[in-house]
């Protein structure tokens, strides 16, 4: 089972009842495999903090609930997540949080854990398939015995790695009575002071919990191996503190070595790792990201060594932990020799938009008119790379249309500026920065990238759609209505597929006094279903001149031939992937691109 | 004895060696994940060994590199494979064979696609796609089994199938049985794919095993078997090219 698998499955044992989520890679696969379980109600929240609340509100009714968010998710949701640990649950709710150390897909590099110190929610840190499987469901009778929710922490490389997991059965969890609790779930003042206090005395409780509890975890090592003699004849003895995926990393670096492997990394068993510290010579934290670990055990007086060796940045893989006990001085043969993967400078393969993606004309139409494009979060950020290679933000999700104001505020640039959002990012945390812009009276132009599905995730459903996730038919948003609700004047909806159209759409939106919305209407190729287009177009190679206007596109089904005219090559397309989306034929001045003859 | 040096004293066949350590390749919407699971399944129907799989995909569905490595052995630690240390590298596309080379071991076995699919970025001015990705890793000397996984797959009745006949041979340098490899297909296909699939995999173990035999065979017959594989490899490489116009659906 892949680590997503093994929680959604972990939950679903311990009787899960209510799970929301928006989408976000590394954590995407939780909601949508917990959607499959018999009994559980899953749902495609419009953004995390949405879904953190229904799952929070859910425990509040009794029944136990789950959230799954990335890191950004986390921060989007934070205010609730900060809060809950103050009023605590009546059913259990676990938070899962997927960081991404190394940015296999996210925007930062994040280190969650600090969630876990802000608000005083307890946190456990699996590192494979069967931890995943049983924390998750460690962490609801946890939340329900020290009624608090409890934090599941996982990185890409323990949510994505596949291990094998031995199940149980899911046991029959019923609805507590409902919490109807004014002092504990209104967090005025006079309320909120006390539940303060108790908060703190819960962590330390929790943190006598973690001291007792089997979730730290001695493993000697072999004596002697692996480490320089000390002077005299005995040898020193290595000890290593880590958690998650990078203890798995560590544990391959230096087997030999004794660990203390941790499964609650807040609050932390410092007197657990005192302890361990003294039965070793020299203590090594092994943690990606920040000195989290590190810096607690440093406070707590036990000397330890740890980033002056492993790096902050990207995945601790165990060849680079094996370079940090190499660089510490440590005998490792193994590692002794740097064996970086050697680029052997062939092509690089970076995703592009799809041939037919519906977001290429418009993106290609503000690069003709030499736009700032300020985007956000969505496959259209791909327009950022080459070929296309015009955006010049795209920060998180809703930033599009907030900044594009500010920019404007700022005297904006000479040829305009335009903000770039796709449909679920809008749905998501786009419309209270639009409506600030029409409160405001902010001149600015936002195209809403609509293709009608949240596609960079794998094409989950959103507030658009006519189905849930849960399977109900649903009434879908109405993008321009909610736009002139909000107080839009100039809302205008264009086929992406036709390109003069996307350039006259961006000149009356620009030349618009006052806020202006555009929505583009083609579906995304990929998601729902695997769109096959419609015919394909063909080069007259007698025609083509070479004058690469149609490369502009970067779509895939384009390529050059052999066939050069002053140093440029002439073009091809592949018929068996082109959509006959007819962008190129309209871009080509020559007129070598036509519609090929049905056969 | 320490792991690496086990390993480098080990030839040939993964029989009797501690860890397997597989890197599988290749375009998204190859069938790369598929073929993982085919192998990690395989590889736990056998019994007794541990497995460990990691995916990274990224964005795979929009033409980019997609890899899956599966760690297989009595006790495996860390499902991420260490720079040298791959047994074998199943790759589904040439240029992704070439550019994963440097993670095999000395003696690891690169099954390569011949197919050759052609990034966007080829058109674009600062990089030229290897046509020559073959020649090259055999230039490196290294274990190299081509197959032209499509041309098996379409005789076989589908090219769809073609992952599955690269499946079929790295099989032979496994040591698990044809009839536990046919049930990790049967648990990764859909049912009424299931028989094109098996034949796909019978025929390319029938690839895997020609090259087996052509390895026990004398050193001069392998070298002209060597040379007579590059002319085909550069045969094929035309057909890539012309297979440009037809070639990419997944």
């Amino acid at each position: 089972m892949l680590g997503n698998e093994a929680i959604a499955r972990g939950a679903y044992e311990a009787g899960v009842r209510v799970a929301a989520a928006y989408p976000g890679t590394p954590s995407t696969e939780i909601v949508a495999n917990l959607a499959r379980y018999d009994g559980v109600y899953a749902e495609w929240s419009t953004n995390e903090k949405v879904a953190y609340e229904v799952a929070f509100g859910a425990a509040m009714g009794g029944v136990r609930a789950l959230t799954a968010m990335k890191s950004a998710g986390a921060s989007v949701a934070a205010d609730p997540l900060i809060s809950s640990v103050y009023t605590g649950v009546c059913g259990g709710l676990v938070v899962v949080v997927a960081g991404d150390p190394g940015m296999s897909s996210g925007m930062t590099e994040q280190d969650d854990r600090y969630f876990g110190r802000i608000s005083g929610m307890p946190m456990l840190e699996p590192a494979d398939s069967q931890e995943c499987h049983d924390y998750v469901k460690l962490a609801f009778e946890l939340s329900e015995t020290y009624d608090v929710p409890v934090m599941v922490r996982l990185t890409t490389q323990v949510a994505h790695q596949k291990s094998v997991v031995r199940v149980d059965e899911p046991q029959r969890s019923e609805r507590k009575p409902p919490d109807r609790k004014t002092e504990k779930y209104c967090l005025l003042p006079r309320f909120s002071r006390p539940l303060h206090a108790s908060l703190l005395e819960r962590v330390a409780r929790l943190r006598g919990y973690a001291e007792a509890s089997p979730l730290a975890r001695v493993e000697p090592g072999a004596a002697g191996a692996g480490e320089r003699p000390l002077a005299g004849p005995r040898r020193a003895r290595l000890g290593v503190v880590s958690a998650g995926a990078a203890y798995i990393s560590a544990k391959e670096a230096l087997p030999d070595a004794s660990f203390l492997k941790l499964g609650m990394i807040h609050p932390l068993p410092i007197g657990a790792i005192r302890r361990f510290a003294e039965t070793v010579d020299r203590l090594f934290v092994v943690e990606e990201l920040e000195p989290y670990l590190e810096e607690q055990i440093l406070a707590a007086g036990i000397a330890v060594e740890g980033k002056e060796w492993f790096s902050a940045l990207g995945e601790l893989t165990p060849v680079r932990v094996g370079r940090g006990f190499v660089a510490a001085g440590l005998d490792l043969p193994r590692w002794a020799v740097e064996k970086a993967a050697e680029d052997v400078g062939v092509i690089p393969r970076p995703p592009v938009l799809c041939t037919g993606c519906p977001h290429r004309g418009m993106a290609t139409a503000m690069k003709k008119l030499d736009l700032d494009v300020h985007g956000d979060i969505g496959c259209y950020d791909l327009t950022s790379l080459p070929p296309v290679s015009h955006m010049h933000s795209a920060v998180e999700m809703g930033a599009s249309i907030t900044m594009e104001q500010g920019f404007t505020r700022a005297g904006g640039s000479t040829k305009g500026s335009i903000a770039v959002i796709g449909d679920s990012t809008f749905l998501h945390s786009g419309l209270t920065g639009l409506l600030n812009a029409v409160h405001q009276g902010t001149n600015v132009t936002l195209v809403i990238q609509n293709n009608g599905i949240t596609a960079m995730t794998g094409g989950q459903t959103h507030a658009g759609n006519e189905r849930t996730l849960a399977g109900a038919t649903s009434t879908p948003v109405d993008l321009p209505g909610i736009c002139r609700a909000l107080g839009v004047r100039h809302i205008q909806i264009v086929d992406p597929y036709d390109y003069q159209s996307c350039l006259d759409a961006l000149k009356a939106g620009l030349a618009f006094d006052g806020p202006a919305v555009i929505i583009t209407d083609r579906p995304c190729m990929l998601f729902p279903r695997k769109i096959a287009g419609d015919g394909y177009y063909e080069v007259d190679e007698d025609i083509c001149t070479a004058c690469q206007q149609c490369m502009k596109l970067g779509c895939p089904s384009l390529h050059h031939t052999d066939a050069v005219v002053k140093k440029r090559h002439k073009v091809a397309i592949d018929a068996s992937t082109c959509t006959g989306c007819s962008l190129c034929a309209q871009l080509c001045k020559p007129g070598a691109i036509t519609k090929a003859a049905l056969q | 004895m320490s792991r690496a040096k086990r390993k480098a004293s080990s030839a040939g066949s993964a029989v009797g060696r501690k860890v397997a350590d597989i890197l599988v390749v290749g375009v998204g919407g190859q069938g790369v994940i598929m073929a993982a699971a085919i192998i990690a399944d395989t590889a736990l129907l056998h019994g007794g060994l541990q497995v460990k799989l990691i995916e990274t995909h990224g964005m795979s569905q929009r033409g980019g590199g997609v890899q899956s490595q599966i760690r297989i052995g009595p006790k495996v630690v860390a499902p991420v494979i260490s720079p040298g240390e791959v047994d074998f590298l199943l790759a589904f596309e040439a240029a992704e064979g070439l550019r994963l080379a440097p993670s095999l071991t000395a003696d690891g076995v690169a099954v390569v696609n011949t197919r050759q699919i052609v990034p966007p970025l080829a058109s674009y001015g600062d990089f030229a796609y290897p046509f020559d990705a073959l020649e090259r890793l055999r230039a490196q000397g290294r274990n190299v089994l081509p197959v032209d996984g499509d041309a098996v797959a379409e005789e076989v009745g589908d090219v769809k199938v073609a992952g599955v006949v690269l499946v079929g041979a790295l099989s032979t340098h496994l040591p698990f049985a044809v009839e536990i490899w046919r049930q990790a297909i049967a648990k990764n296909v859909p049912a009424s794919w299931l028989e094109p699939n098996l034949a796909a995999f019978a025929a390319g173990r029938k690839v895997g095993d020609a090259a087996c035999a052509g390895k026990v065979a004398a050193d001069a017959r392998t070298a002209g078997a060597a040379a007579e594989n590059a002319e085909g490899g550069a045969d094929k490489r035309e057909g890539g090219a012309d297979k440009r116009e037809g070639g990419l659906r997944a």
